[in-house]
């Protein structure tokens, strides 16, 4: 029923000739589809002309490899490298609100077209791999989320998983392959049924999204799947697709629509980055820039609202402590913690207590969230270093010496997209230097300055 | 120790604790001076028990935090003793060579917090770089330590904690687990550090409070000089007891049952129409929703009937409650009785020591009167001697007694008392034969912030 209009928009990248380099060297070198890969943010600067790599002009992307005067590519490549990791701190600074409980269905396609070995060592292997790897970081980035699982096989929509907000549990579904072995035609419409109706009753504070995995170029819908993509918009469902084979217009307009992503996986290192680039919690949308169109109906906004959530706090019981059944598995253990209303033994948290549905989480569950909520400023590129300053000769994370000399641009693109030619990026608070490594560190993992706090 | 590791290692140089720690009388005074030789040894000991171990030692200065010592950038120093191993040598020389230019170059007074969370995250930057060596750094050509290097951070801590320092402390810690590196805490003076103590928790260190702090070298050789792979076949001490509940906002009270903003994660001990830190509104409906669910099924200091316990099968005796938890040592014959009538009428519990009529013989020989459960300190962990748990959907109980059934089945103790309490040491001994006051020392109350 849907239109297979898609093609492989990025098909023209595998023509270019830096095969030898590394694919995300590739990716940012040409800065190809990443456009693409967000409509969204196109939609509102002003709709840019869509191009197709194969109607781009004709770009001699091995020119933006220079050799240094000794010959050697290392600092090419070393620039190389350090832009794409900074691309991805390129976020806005500026505190925007994100949805911290977040409820997602992440939609697997277990058609036969998985079965398909275009990505090694099949799209379904390697799907699942992800699919856990995902998880489970998702889970450490948003403690209070809860993951449902839904396969799309034999043209019905298979609930693997229900919403859980325990890692294991969700990463137990996803282990056993045998389960769910791909087969028969995948169908869109019932898996969004499946997962729209898992989160019809969530409070307007938590968020409800959508992963679609989607490997075939087809669906097999029972009812019209626009009356679907209208229900989801209403729902406020929020859908975004990762295409492995090609793009499909369904797809795409149901991503537009509901403010999700769309992309299209190049290789199997752009899957992952797609699939990961959906784990930082989203900015809480405003009716406006909701993307949707749809949306006449006058809704009330009260996404925006906040809400209070009763949560307990669980007494741990220590290792020493007498072995007990936990009301979750029902196996005799020693360690646990006590749901502090029913005072039931669970073995793990955050979850919900099985008794009594008290959401329970523990202080550091909370703290985890916090760096959403208090991002470190990105560095800024150190462009001109002024010889009255005694800045630092090392970096003030690692205290590796900086070089003394800043090599010359490589590119006339270098100083455009925030890469410090000295290898220094300055904090804005504490006007102190760090390096490149420290500074990704910084923003991805550490989430504090480490000479802002002392 | 097949792999080499990597130790870096955080001293708090607070200047006034260090001087009301030399000055101290309760523990016996401890300066500076007699910490740093047994500092040297440890370090020392370190690179002596593989050769390609390696050390940073980060020092945590008021309002500023540097390194002094660093495996990496060690230079080798002319004047060669040759009585001593020359790594000794280098790092003694230069760690106080570094330290007395940071002590001299401190200001006289100074109100600048302790830097440790810049010596955390200094330490774990490093780190990073050791872990993830980056190829095409042309200039450090030395760094060729593999990534099977195990990297591990030890703290000795002589500040109390900084309210401030929370957030950059658990997101260090998170990013200690991220990155595989286990953090140890060595407690030299003052208070206990809920902090650093959630920090060893959740990376798998230890966290350890001196005591008797003129033998420090046997802890530190002990406790602290093994790599973590080694680590798990010895009986190293561990903190077990760490409170993991977090304080409201509104009234810094620890709280079992909190109400979280969904817009910027504070909490409240009750419901409250406006959150104080970040102004969001909540709706009126969910506040009333809130707060019938707060309160209790039952007025308190009625006892419930208990129904789902009498009719318990004869089969599972030894899984209830806490006094048959102990009574899996003594009596089973009449330790029903006792069960059924502990979950039953808890509130009588709260009173005298906790499951005494249970236990049949001598089970509370020699007990202080309250010993193992005082009512203010056991309860404590559960809020405070409530009567009974509430329950948010006041059906549940009336309607199938569910809860209470979940409670005998697993065993929870009756009327909130803290599991955490004594039982297990008291079954360390046979009954009759615990010794007067040892072994049933009353666990400490949770710390709280």
């Amino acid at each position: 029923m849907a239109g297979r209009d898609g093609d492989y928009r990025q098909e023209a990248a595998d023509d270019s000739d830096m095969d030898d380099l590394d694919p995300e060297i590739r990716l940012s070198a040409k800065d190809k589809g990443k456009g693409r890969a967000n409509p969204r943010v196109q939609k509102l600067k002003a709709q840019p002309k869509e191009v197709y790599s194969w109607e781009e002009s004709y770009t001699r992307s091995w020119d933006a490899v220079q050799e240094d005067e000794d010959g050697s590519l290392q600092n090419a490549v070393g620039e190389f490298l350090a832009r794409t990791r900074r691309k991805r701190l390129q976020v806005p600074a500026e505190a925007i609100r994100r949805t911290i409980v977040r409820h997602l269905v992440l939609v697997i396609d277990l058609s036969a077209s998985m079965t398909d070995r275009d990505m090694r060592p099949n799209r379904f292997d390697l799907t699942l791999e992800y699919a856990r790897e995902f998880v489970a970081e998702w889970f450490d980035q948003n403690p209070l989320g809860q993951i449902g699982i839904v396969g799309m096989k034999e043209g019905i929509a298979e609930r693997v998983c229900a919403l859980s907000g325990n890692p294991p549990d969700v990463l137990k579904t996803l282990a056993n392959r045998r389960d769910l072995e791909p087969s028969g035609e995948p169908s869109l419409q019932n898996a969004l049924d499946m997962a729209r109706g898992g989160m019809s009753h969530l409070p307007s504070h938590s968020s409800r999204e959508t992963i679609i995995i989607f490997g075939s170029l087809t669906t097999c819908d029972p009812g019209n799947i626009h009356d679907t993509l209208k229900q989801c918009v209403e729902d406020k469902i929020r859908i975004s697709v990762v295409a492995l084979a090609a793009e499909m217009k369904i797809c795409r307009d149901f991503c537009t629509e509901t403010g999700g992503i769309f992309g299209v996986a190049m290789n199997e290192g752009h899957f992952r980055d797609m699939l990961f680039d959906h784990i930082p919690p989203p900015a809480v949308r405003n009716a406006q820039n909701a993307g949707a169109p749809a949306n006449g109906n006058g809704a009330p906004t009260n996404t925006a609202t906040g809400d209070l959530m009763m949560m307990g706090f669980p007494t741990r019981l220590p290792d020493t402590s007498a072995p007990t059944l936990c009301v979750c598995h029902g196996i005799m253990k020693s360690e646990g913690y006590l749901c502090p209303r029913c005072l039931s033994k669970v073995c793990d948290i955050p979850t919900d207590c099985p008794v009594c549905d008290l959401v329970i989480v523990s202080a550091p569950h909370l703290a985890r969230s916090y760096h959403h909520l208090f991002p470190v400023k990105p560095y800024d590129a150190v462009r001109s270093l002024d010889p009255n300053e005694d800045a630092s000769l090392t970096c003030n994370g690692c205290g590796t010496a900086f070089p003394l000399t800043g090599h010359a641009p490589l590119s006339s693109a270098g100083a455009a997209d925030g890469v410090s030619r000295y290898g220094r990026y300055r904090c804005p608070e504490c006007k102190k230097d760090f390096c490149s490594e420290c500074d990704v560190f910084v923003h991805d993992i550490l989430h504090c300055c480490p000479s802002c706090n002392t | 120790m097949e792999s080499a590791s990597h130790l870096s290692i955080i001293i708090d140089f607070s200047p006034q604790q260090w001087h009301s720690s030399s000055s101290n009388s309760d523990q016996g005074p401890f300066s500076l001076a007699s910490f740093l030789p047994q500092l040297f040894i440890f370090l020392n000991a370190h690179l002596a028990s593989q050769h390609e171990n390696t050390l940073t030692i980060v020092g945590a200065f008021p309002g500023k935090s540097s390194v002094l010592f660093s495996s990496n950038e060690a230079s080798t120093e002319a004047d060669a003793d040759p009585k001593l191993y020359q790594p000794f040598r280098t790092v003694n020389a230069a760690v106080v060579q570094r330290l007395s230019e940071e002590l001299e170059s401190l200001p006289e007074s100074t109100d600048a917090p302790i830097a440790l969370v810049g010596a955390l995250t200094k330490s774990l930057c490093y780190i990073n770089r050791l872990v993830n060596p980056q190829t095409v750094s042309s200039t450090t050509q030395n760094t060729t330590l593999s990534s099977a290097i195990s990297p591990r951070i030890l703290i000795f801590s002589v500040s109390p904690d900084l309210s401030a320092s929370y957030i950059p402390i658990m997101n260090s810690i998170f990013c200690a687990q991220k990155l595989k590196v286990s953090l140890d805490v060595c407690k030299l003076y003052g208070p206990d550090t809920v902090f650093l103590q959630q920090a060893a928790h959740l990376t798998g260190g230890s966290y350890l409070s001196i005591h008797n702090r003129d033998t420090l070298i046997h802890y530190l050789m002990i406790c602290f000089l093994s790599p973590p792979a080694v680590r798990q076949l010895m009986a190293v001490p561990t903190e077990d007891k760490v409170d993991f509940r977090a304080a409201c906002f509104c009234h810094k009270t620890i709280v079992d049952i909190g109400f979280i903003c969904s817009v910027c994660l504070s909490i409240f001990c009750k419901p409250t129409p406006v959150c104080s830190t970040c102004r969001a509104k909540f709706p009126m409906k969910s506040l009333t929703r809130l707060k019938e669910a707060l309160k209790p099924v039952l007025p308190p200091g009625i006892p419930e009937p208990s129904p789902i316990i009498d009719s318990l099968p004869d089969t599972a005796p030894a899984l209830t409650l806490p006094g048959g938890v102990g009574m899996s040592g003594g009596g089973k014959g009449k330790g029903k009785a006792s069960q059924a009538r502990g979950g039953g009428q808890y509130p009588p519990l709260h009173l005298g020591p906790m499951g005494m009529e249970g236990p049949p013989n001598g089970m509370h020989h020699g007990m202080p009167p309250g010993g193992i459960m005082p009512p203010g300190m056991g309860m404590g962990g559960m809020g405070g001697g409530r009567p009974g748990p509430p329950l948010k959907k006041g059906q549940k109980r009336s309607m199938n007694g569910m809860p209470q059934g979940m409670m005998s089945g697993v065993g929870m103790p009756p009327g909130g008392g803290h599991p955490q309490m004594d039982w297990r040491s008291m079954m360390a001994y046979p009954p009759g034969t615990a010794p007067a006051s040892t072994g049933t020392t009353p666990t400490p109350p949770p710390p709280s912030r």
